[in-house]
């Protein structure tokens, strides 16, 4: 697992500064979301960890070693990268797109269709799309094709650039929950690119907010949904929603206490306080019982257990 | 209520049918210096003229059929019909009027003959489009074609048309000029090519230069081809007098040398510009990807850039191909040979037929390179 590190990172293009000083540690087996308004330097950022893009000042390290330093084709090669506008191949089918990184690296053929076979299985893909051209496909399966050609040689890292900005939500939440699924069983350093924060709340392990070339704030999406560096991040993390987009993040066990008054309903555990607050909502009731996965109780919920922990969690957002 | 869906076709139909009754289909005279007498085509024999008639009337309530495919069908089948029935006509009626024992007699194909023929090619060419043939259809179109023509000729029909008169007279140089014809395009091609490419490749990435490539080429499309051929006699005789070894391998200011460098520089442009748009429309995203996952600049431009720019290096190659059998014609102004040795000597002697026999076979050839292009863009775009 290789760690990533920006150390005082600056790039310029003509007069536009895409970078300013940007320093980051991404540790290996991380989820790092960058987010950021458009133009902000994400895909920028991204792309100097493959060398396509090489620092005017400053360093990019990738295990260690300077990225500039490498040979960039070797390097790539060893990097999943899935490009913003997708990029697929259009004279090669579904199956020789997923293959190419593999076929680059020199795998022999049976091995190479194995792979296919495995990743359309990961993303997905029906067998029958393999054999198609990407002109073939909807965008959706575009997507899933240009997810699986960056997975299939088993890189380490992953670079993905607005992966799934083109899907609709049903499609959008499938494929998140495959790739939390591919990180959490596989440990891959992943760096991911959105636009979208209920996005980056889900899928992040660490996030990195950007503006304007520079880093604005990076840690545990909790964290910065609780302390909002500036009134940017805050804004940026949802204006008047940041309460509600935290009791997303938070678990009912982390405000349950273990008390008895009589309550009606009954909550498991791991839900998240939002859904606390809606089953509340939905049945009128003030108050739920906590039980585990098991079914076993844990305690109680109260209304006000979600709306004082709340308040005193952001005291200093709203400040 | 009918409608007419091709107004292309009744055109067609009217003006063939002006013409086939107001332009001679043949036109006789008793030499070459004396003056012709016009032969309509309702001088010919009664079937054969009223198989050019049919065909040609075929065209309306073929112009009025609804499904797009039966038209283009059918207008296939009614245009190779015209076209055989007017080569029949020619010959018969030629045969008709040329008594033997009068060897000096001419019988020319005149403006009729031409524009029914000529409306007979254009209806089948454009039907053949509209039909989507597919390549195995297309091949045996015209092998129909050219069949029903070698099976009439081989029965003699054409012996009494001055055309054949000139061709039979010249038939041994006719085959040497052709040949010769084509090996100046194919010769002048492969330098247009072993030229074109390294230059494609070194203005890719480069636009500074890529401007001064491309606007010098496209003045030399500029020059008028006889003065570029007189252009080149100049430095290159100057040169093979001065190196004796660029003497000894042919090149010298007048033959085959100058001509094919003429029409290779007349290729360039067309080959270069064509290639280099094709390698330039390959979208961005793509190339990025490639260079993203770890593609080399040679696998890069072999696997990714090449095969997405064949189309277009193919066109720029069809048209650069019939362009050059077109301009190889006037080589033979300079002592090169081809098929332009019957023009200008035709143009010499006031014999419109020894013209004619080297302008048809370069259209000819200009029409079977477009179709072989086709057919391998075809392919290729699958
Ligand atoms: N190749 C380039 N040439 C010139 N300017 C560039 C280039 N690449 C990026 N820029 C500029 O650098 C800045 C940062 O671009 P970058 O692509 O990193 O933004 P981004 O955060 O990814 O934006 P988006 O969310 O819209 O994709 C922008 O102002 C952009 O115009
Ligand atoms: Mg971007």
């Amino acid at each position: 697992m290789k760690p990533i590190a920006f150390h005082a990172v600056g790039k310029s293009f003509g007069a536009t500064h895409a970078l300013c000083d940007f320093s980051l540690e991404i540790p290996g087996g991380a989820f790092c979301v960058l987010i950021g308004p458009s133009g902000c330097g994400k895909s920028t950022a991204l792309r100097m960890i493959n060398a396509m893009i090489l620092p005017d000042q400053g360093r990019v390290t990738v295990g260690g070693e300077d990225v500039a330093r490498l040979d960039p084709v070797e390097h790539r090669r060893h990097i999943g990268y899935v490009i913003q506008s997708v990029g697929l191949f259009p004279h090669w089918t579904v199956a020789q797109n997923i293959a190419a990184v593999p076929r680059l690296l020199g795998w022999s053929k049976p091995k190479q269709a194995d792979r296919v076979e495995e990743m359309a299985g990961l993303l997905g893909i029906e067998p029958a799309l393999l054999e198609r051209y990407p002109h073939e496909l909807s965008g959706g399966q575009q997507q899933r094709a240009g997810v699986a050609r960056a997975l299939a040689a088993d890189p380490e890292i992953i670079l993905m650039d607005e992966p799934f900005a083109a899907l609709d939500p049903t499609s959008r939440a499938t494929l998140q929950a495959e790739l939390e699924r591919i990180h959490a069983r596989s440990g891959k350093t992943i760096v991911f690119v959105t636009h979208d924060m209920d996005e980056a709340l889900r899928l992040a392990t660490q996030m990195v907010v950007m503006d304007r070339g520079h880093l604005v704030q990076s840690g545990a999406p909790i964290e910065i949904l609780r302390h909002p560096a500036n009134s940017l991040v805050g804004a940026f993390l949802g204006g008047g929603s940041i309460h509600m987009r935290l009791l997303d993040r938070l678990a009912v066990r982390e405000r349950s206490t273990p008390r008895r008054t009589g309550a009606t309903g009954a909550i498991a555990a791991g839900a998240s306080l939002r859904q606390a607050l809606d089953l509340m909502l939905a049945t009128g009731s003030t108050r739920l019982a906590v039980v585990d996965e098991d079914g076993t109780w844990r305690g109680e919920i109260h209304i006000g257990d979600i709306i004082a922990g709340g308040e005193a969690g952001t005291s200093d957002a709203s400040a | 209520m009918t409608k007419v869906h091709d107004r292309v076709l009744v055109l067609l139909c009217c003006v063939g049918l002006v013409t086939t009754f107001f332009a001679p289909f043949l036109d006789q005279a008793p030499n070459r210096l004396a003056s012709s007498t016009p032969l309509p085509l309702l001088n010919a024999p009664g079937f054969e003229a009223g198989a050019v008639i049919l065909g040609l009337g075929l065209f309306m309530p073929i112009a009025l059929l609804t499904s797009d495919r039966v038209r283009s069908l059918a207008t296939i089948g009614a245009s190779v019909l015209l076209l055989w029935a007017c080569l029949a006509a020619a010959g018969h009626l030629a045969a008709l009027r040329a008594p033997s024992g009068t060897p000096a007699m001419r019988l020319s194909l005149g403006p009729s003959f031409w524009s029914l023929a000529g409306i007979a090619v254009l209806a089948l060419l454009d039907a053949a489009q509209r039909a989507r043939l597919g390549l195995g259809a297309r091949l045996g179109l015209v092998g129909l074609v050219v069949a029903g023509f070698i099976l009439m000729a081989r029965a003699g029909t054409f012996d009494s048309l001055s055309l054949t008169k000139e061709f039979l007279a010249h038939r041994a140089e006719f085959a040497t000029e052709l040949w010769r014809h084509l090996a100046l395009v194919c010769a002048a091609l492969l330098l247009a090519f072993v030229v074109g490419v390294p230059l494609v490749l070194a203005i890719l990435r480069n636009d500074a230069l890529r401007g001064v490539v491309l606007a010098s080429l496209g003045i030399v499309q500029t020059i008028p081809s006889i003065a570029l051929f007189g252009l080149l006699m100049v430095p290159l005789s100057s040169l093979a007098s001065a190196v004796p070894v660029v003497k000894a391998i042919g090149v010298e200011g007048v033959g085959p040398a100058p001509a094919i460098i003429a029409l290779a520089l007349y290729s360039l442009f067309p080959l270069v510009r064509g290639f280099t748009v094709g390698l330039a429309e390959v979208p961005f995203a793509v190339k990025d990807a490639a260079r993203g996952l770890g593609f080399d600049r040679r696998r890069m431009l072999l696997e990714i850039e090449l095969p997405l720019a064949l189309p277009a290096l193919l066109s720029g190659l069809r048209v650069v191909t019939i362009q050059a059998i077109g301009l190889a014609a006037v080589a033979a102004l300079i002592g090169a040979g081809g098929l332009g040795t019957f023009v200008f000597q035709g143009i010499g002697q006031y014999a419109l037929d020894l013209v004619l026999l080297g302008a048809i076979p370069i259209v000819l050839l200009a029409l079977a390179a477009d179709l072989a292009f086709q057919l391998v863009i075809g392919v290729v775009r699958r």
